[in-house]
């Protein structure tokens, strides 16, 4: 799929945006009530956007929504359409609950194929995919981008680390999907079982779900011998590959012929223009089953101001590591402090005092420390039932969230505060 | 070439077209679908300045069409065949196709037309056989033929058609579309207007789709043909149960 002119881009923005109002509007009752107040408000209809710039009147859309309208409530076609129900964990009791019609599987196929070919990926290379089940969806995704360009695929299985990196040496892998802290992993335990990178195919390592830090990235590359690639994407709502790098490695373009990105203050909730930093928020522009329409990301991004000399028309986006809002990003897994509440208040029957952050090391998963403050509630004469609450609270929490994680208790005078 | 943003047209005080955007780019065929009344042919209307009360903004080739009366579109590159046909039936079939030409008599273009005509009859050799013929006494598909060759006499760029399948056989229905795409084929730009979504899809590089004057869906012709979502909107239903089929 050729990146369109710029000024064709512009056209082509507007053309999907009014279509994707009008769509949400005649189906979604969430979006026609929304659309609705704002004409009320303004005296104009809404739905007869006439700038591409003129989103910025429209209401946000944040996970709560998402959440509020559990199962189907967004969803914009008839349940026969679907063809394909995701479900994430969700920031809340509830999980996040997506559909996609068969038009927009074909869409998410175009776009990994796009981001992948940006990266001069071709049906020459194997593809292995390697995520943890939170990204479940993206290995989805990336699979059937990378089938449809002929790429031989093997797709994202649960695998200990050993397995994982024995597949990528004898299937004779080139291209490697996975996360900055499981590539991290892999690369420590490569060299601690004397596994030489150079016998190794391995030529691409596509990474996703984290921004990457500089550092990170330069001594994968001289490590693996590799060409590292960041891709970024949306793991609870559609998908992944929404910005890509191109071979100059200056940011990532945004496909903004099927999402429209803005950055906001985080605060008032106002554009700022090009070249500064705020929280991204984006507008589906070909989405059929679940518009999602300024949609808050959370991510802390800047658009760029200048063309990439790439001569691709897509703007550029630099990802940084903070976020906007209360989220966790655990190896690409979004969590929020009220599913770890609810989860230890459904095993304990209370809810304890605790605190939690994200541990990283190089050569590990990153992984949630959760730390419970220990009272008379929790605390036992017998260890071995302290031992038994503590691996329940970890089992809960591990199925809740899906994401690695250490639980400990300690006395409340050791306990550091909520990160 | 054609580019329409925010198009709104008024019958009176009532808005047929409510602020729609599409463009064709130069080569293309693009095809637009819709129900009846979803104001598909206010749209060629528009474009054609035949309704001249409508706001927002026609460029044609980066030039606006604002005001401009029917007979300066035709001399800018843009032709229709209407609705209907509307052939002109007491006159013979090489007279209806002349006055396809009307704008270039004025510029003594004699040799040309003279040219196009054989052209025409080349594309449609029934027009030859009915050369002297009344119009009146073709038949629909024939009269269909006629108007095509008449809008192509004016020598457009862009040929915007209303309708054409209309009340015609399958088997003319087809004849018809297979020469649109051999005029697209000689380079020819079409904005092609259909009820007969299924065959318009069938031949066109892109579509657009209509519902009650706004635009809800556009994409690749072949992408559509096979849509659902295009079925509801071509049948005019509205949406139905969510749980419908899937309880």
């Amino acid at each position: 799929m050729p990146h369109p002119a710029k000024e064709e881009l512009k056209q082509l923005q507007l053309e999907r945006l009014q279509s994707t109002l009008n769509r949400a509007y005649r189906n979604v009752p969430f979006h026609r009530n929304r659309q609705n107040l704002l004409a009320a408000q303004t005296g104009k209809d809404p739905a007869v956007l006439e700038k591409r710039d003129d989103i910025s009147r429209f209401p946000f859309m944040d996970r709560k929504d998402l959440a509020d309208h559990y199962p189907y409530g967004l969803f914009a076609v008839p349940l026969r359409d679907i063809v394909r129900i995701h479900t994430a964990p969700g920031t809340g009791l509830k999980p996040t609950v997506t559909g996609y019609t068969r038009q927009d599987l074909g869409i998410w196929q175009e776009m990994t194929a796009r981001s992948l070919r940006a990266a001069g990926i071709s049906s020459h290379d194997i593809l292995q995919i390697s995520l943890d089940p939170g990204l479940a969806n993206w290995g989805r995704d990336y699979k059937d981008g990378a089938e449809s360009m002929g790429i031989g695929v093997i797709p994202n299985t649960p695998l200990s680390p050993e397995k994982q990196l024995m597949i990528l040496r004898d299937y004779k892998t080139t291209v490697l999907v996975t996360t900055p802290s499981e590539a991290a992993q892999l690369t420590d335990r490569m060299f601690r079982s004397d596994l030489n990178p150079i016998s190794l195919n391995l030529q691409h390592l596509i990474l996703v779900g984290e921004p990457l830090t500089k550092e990170l990235r330069e001594r994968l590359e001289q490590q693996l011998h590799v060409r590292v690639w960041m891709h970024y994407g949306l793991s609870e709502v559609p998908g992944p590959a929404i910005a890509f790098e191109c071979p100059v490695h200056e940011g990532l373009h945004i496909s903004e012929d099927f999402f429209l990105p803005e950055i906001i203050d985080s605060q008032s909730g106002e554009p700022l223009p090009k070249g500064e930093r705020g929280e991204l928020v984006l507008t589906s522009l070909m989405t059929r089953a679940f518009p999602l329409i300024r949609f808050r990301t959370g991510e802390c991004a800047r658009l760029r101001k200048e063309p990439c000399s790439c001569g691709s028309s897509l703007v550029q986006m630099d990802w940084f590591a903070t976020r906007t809002d209360d989220i966790l990003n655990v190896n690409g897994v979004k969590v929020h402090q009220n599913q770890i509440c609810l989860s230890l208040e459904r095993t304990l029957g209370f809810t304890p005092d605790f605190a939690y952050r994200v541990i990283s090391r190089f050569g590990e998963k990153n992984y949630l420390e959760i730390m419970i403050h220990a009272d008379e509630r929790i605390f036992s004469d017998e260890i071995k039932e302290i031992e038994m609450r503590i691996r329940q609270i970890g089992e809960q929490l591990r199925e809740n969230l899906g994401v690695p994680l250490h639980v400990r208790v300690k006395e409340k005078n050791t306990a550091s505060s909520h990160v | 070439m054609l580019r329409v943003t925010n198009l709104k047209c008024y019958y009176g005080r009532i808005m047929a077209i409510k602020g729609i955007s599409l463009s064709v780019r130069q080569g293309e065929l693009i095809t637009l679908i819709g129900a009846n009344g979803s104001g598909k042919s206010t749209l060629l209307e528009a474009i054609c300045g035949i309704l001249p009360t409508w706001k927002g903004e026609i460029l044609f080739e980066e030039e606006s069409l604002k005001g401009a009366d029917p007979p300066r579109i035709v001399k800018k590159g843009i032709s229709l065949v209407p609705e209907g046909r509307l052939v002109f039936p007491p006159l013979s079939v090489t007279d209806n196709l002349k006055l396809g030409a009307y704008t270039r008599f004025r510029q003594k273009k004699h040799t040309q037309i003279a040219e196009d005509l054989e052209m025409v009859k080349e594309l449609f050799p029934i027009l030859a056989e009915r050369a002297a013929q009344p119009a009146g006494t073709l038949s629909g598909g024939e009269q269909q033929m006629l108007a095509i060759g008449r809008a192509l006499m004016s020598h457009p760029r862009l040929l915007a058609l209303d309708e054409p399948s209309m009340g015609l056989a399958p088997l003319m229905v087809e004849k018809i579309l297979d020469t649109l795409l051999l005029l697209k084929q000689q380079g020819l730009t079409i904005l092609l207007v259909e009820q007969n979504a299924q065959a318009a899809l069938k031949i066109a590089d892109r579509a657009y789709v209509l519902e009650t004057g706004k635009i809800v869906l556009q994409g690749p012709a072949r992408d559509l043909l096979s849509d659902v979502e295009v079925k509801r909107a071509y049948l005019g239903k509205d949406y139905e149960e969510f749980y419908d089929g899937r309880e």
